[in-house]
């Protein structure tokens, strides 16, 4: 673990530098796709990994909050409403830990080409925005491999409320930000508590070197333009078919 | 920027960083202080009129048989005692105790999933009681978490940044005992040795007796520094029980201002009194 723990650094200022010497000390690449719920963000990681599967290349796919590990906590934290900012936090990042050292580590170093839908980033904004300490979060998922790209999709708040809102019937207590106490109306406290989150998000463009994706180009475009940013991040020839 | 914890956490425990003064320690001064970085989310220092006193050790110190008997003294002595220990959180103690059944899980995960358990224990059960003026005593705190994470290789900056936001205990005491004597204690209490009190997970030898001395042994160097770190009072845990009790009764007889530490243990508690 320790040849990759310095990389997300705690004081978020000296991270350029290091990000762009690191040698990574392992054969695969990571993909990350980030931005608030109603960016686009899942669509376009699909659709590239769609590309990229129809292609035969040498991928695997992770997103947040998967692991059956924690899946009962997490049920009872948030059906009761226990979870406070803090333990809230914990139990994504033991879940996300989970996921890490038994999945996205062993993957990188088998030589895989990691698709991830959101990663330490959705922690950063979430949870800074429910009043954790950005600091305590930094260190809290130090563990975790630093991506070679990670897209960051903004869409105009208002865009991705509105495509959250009409398609879902009822937003959940956490989703919404309930526990913090904004507003006693859903829809409300949704979407002034994806304001923080979104904030936090744009905070973090040039301290992690997001690629900024407009969220309100056309689907198949920002696809395009997706795929050739990839191929000049990645060498994606590493993870081609081998031919016979 | 957040500032940086009272006491740095990137030393190790050979290190010898600068340490600030000792003022941290008197709480009454300074409400912040009670913790030791950043306070948690939410959470008003000067609430908190009830005492925190900790007792650490390994299986076999003698730790819980302490604890019952301090509960009725305090008890006694008109005070309300809430008690702490680990695996004990309602959100995840369940699911640790699944964890440690199946034993297929990684050292970060696991680590996290007791830091989990210790905040919400803390948060929703701990901070409400010290607000009501209770005395909280603790079986283990955040040093055994610490200790047995860092043996298995994750950094201790690492692991005290994460506990940073932790309240700061107004008493920690150490039952301190050899690796040895605490396999003896708990040979003849449980007739085996746990998978992982001895160490198992950590392949340090296939058999158990000196699996367990060697991983005890490593949990005692880690608390070593930390009893330096955090001004631990150590006591021998090898002593009897009620020598080792009188000296806890007399140092938080003077912390909380209790004039007498007479005690004699009830019929019910007896037993352990050897």
């Amino acid at each position: 673990m320790a040849t990759v723990t310095a990389d997300i650094s705690i004081a978020p200022q000296s991270a350029p530098e290091r990000v762009a010497a690191a040698k990574r000390p392992y054969p695969g690449a990571l993909v990350v796709v980030e931005g608030i719920d109603g960016s686009g963000k899942s669509t376009q990681l699909y659709l590239l990994k769609r590309w990229l599967e129809i292609g035969g290349y040498r991928i695997h796919f992770t997103e947040w909050n998967s692991s059956p590990l924690v899946k009962s906590a997490t049920r009872r934290g948030k059906q009761r409403r226990l979870l406070t900012p803090t333990t809230f936090s914990l139990l994504h990042a033991a879940d996300f830990a989970d996921r890490c050292e038994r999945q996205i580590l062993p993957l990188l170093h088998g030589g895989y080409l990691v698709l991830a839908d959101r990663y330490v980033y959705t922690a950063f904004a979430r949870d800074a925005a429910r009043g954790c300490s950005p600091h305590w979060l930094r260190n809290l998922y130090s563990f975790a491999p630093v991506p070679d790209i990670t897209f960051y999709f903004r869409a105009p708040l208002d865009v991705a409320v509105n495509r959250i809102v009409a398609g879902r019937p009822k937003l959940k207590y956490y989703e919404a930000g309930m526990d913090l106490a904004i507003s006693l109306d859903r829809a409300e406290s949704f979407r002034i508590f994806q304001e923080k989150i979104l904030t936090h998000y744009d905070q973090m463009v040039e301290t992690d070197h997001f690629v900024l994706m407009d969220g309100t180009v056309r689907v198949n475009k920002l696809q395009k333009l997706m795929r050739q940013l990839l191929g000049e991040r990645v060498d994606l020839k590493q993870f081609a078919p081998k031919k016979k | 920027m957040t500032r940086r914890p009272s006491y740095d956490p990137a030393a190790g425990p050979n290190g010898r960083s600068p340490k600030r003064s000792k003022k941290g320690k008197n709480h009454s001064a300074n409400g912040s202080s009670r913790f030791y970085g950043m306070p948690l989310p939410g959470v008003r220092t000067e609430d908190l009129s009830g005492s925190l006193i900790v007792v650490e050790g390994t299986d076999g110190s003698g730790r819980s048989t302490q604890i019952s008997l301090l509960t009725e003294w305090l008890e006694g002595e008109g005070f309300a005692v809430e008690t702490m220990g680990l695996r004990r959180s309602f959100l995840v103690g369940e699911d640790i105790d699944g964890l440690l059944a199946e034993n297929a899980v990684t050292r970060t995960t696991l680590a996290l999933m007791y830091s989990t358990d210790f905040f919400d224990q803390l948060e929703r059960r701990i901070l409400p009681a010290l607000r009501s003026g209770l005395i909280v005593l603790a079986d283990r705190y955040i040093f055994t978490l610490i200790a047995r994470a860092a043996v298995r290789g994750i950094g201790r900056d690492y692991l005290h940044g994460i506990y940073d936001i932790a309240l700061r205990p107004d008493l920690t005491f150490w039952l301190n005992v050899r690796p040895e004597v605490a396999f003896d204690r708990e040979f003849k209490k449980s007739q085996t040795i746990s998978y992982w009190e001895s160490g198992r997970d950590m392949s340090l030898s296939n058999d158990l007796f000196q699996s367990f001395i060697r991983y005890q042994s490593m949990i005692k160097r880690e608390f070593e520094y930390l009893s330096k770190r955090h001004s631990f009072i150590e006591l021998d845990g090898e002593a009897n029980v009620s020598k080792v009790n009188g000296l806890l009764r007399k140092r938080i007889a003077s912390q909380l201002g209790i004039q007498s530490t007479k005690y004699e243990p009830s019929h019910a508690l007896a037993h352990l009194w050897r």
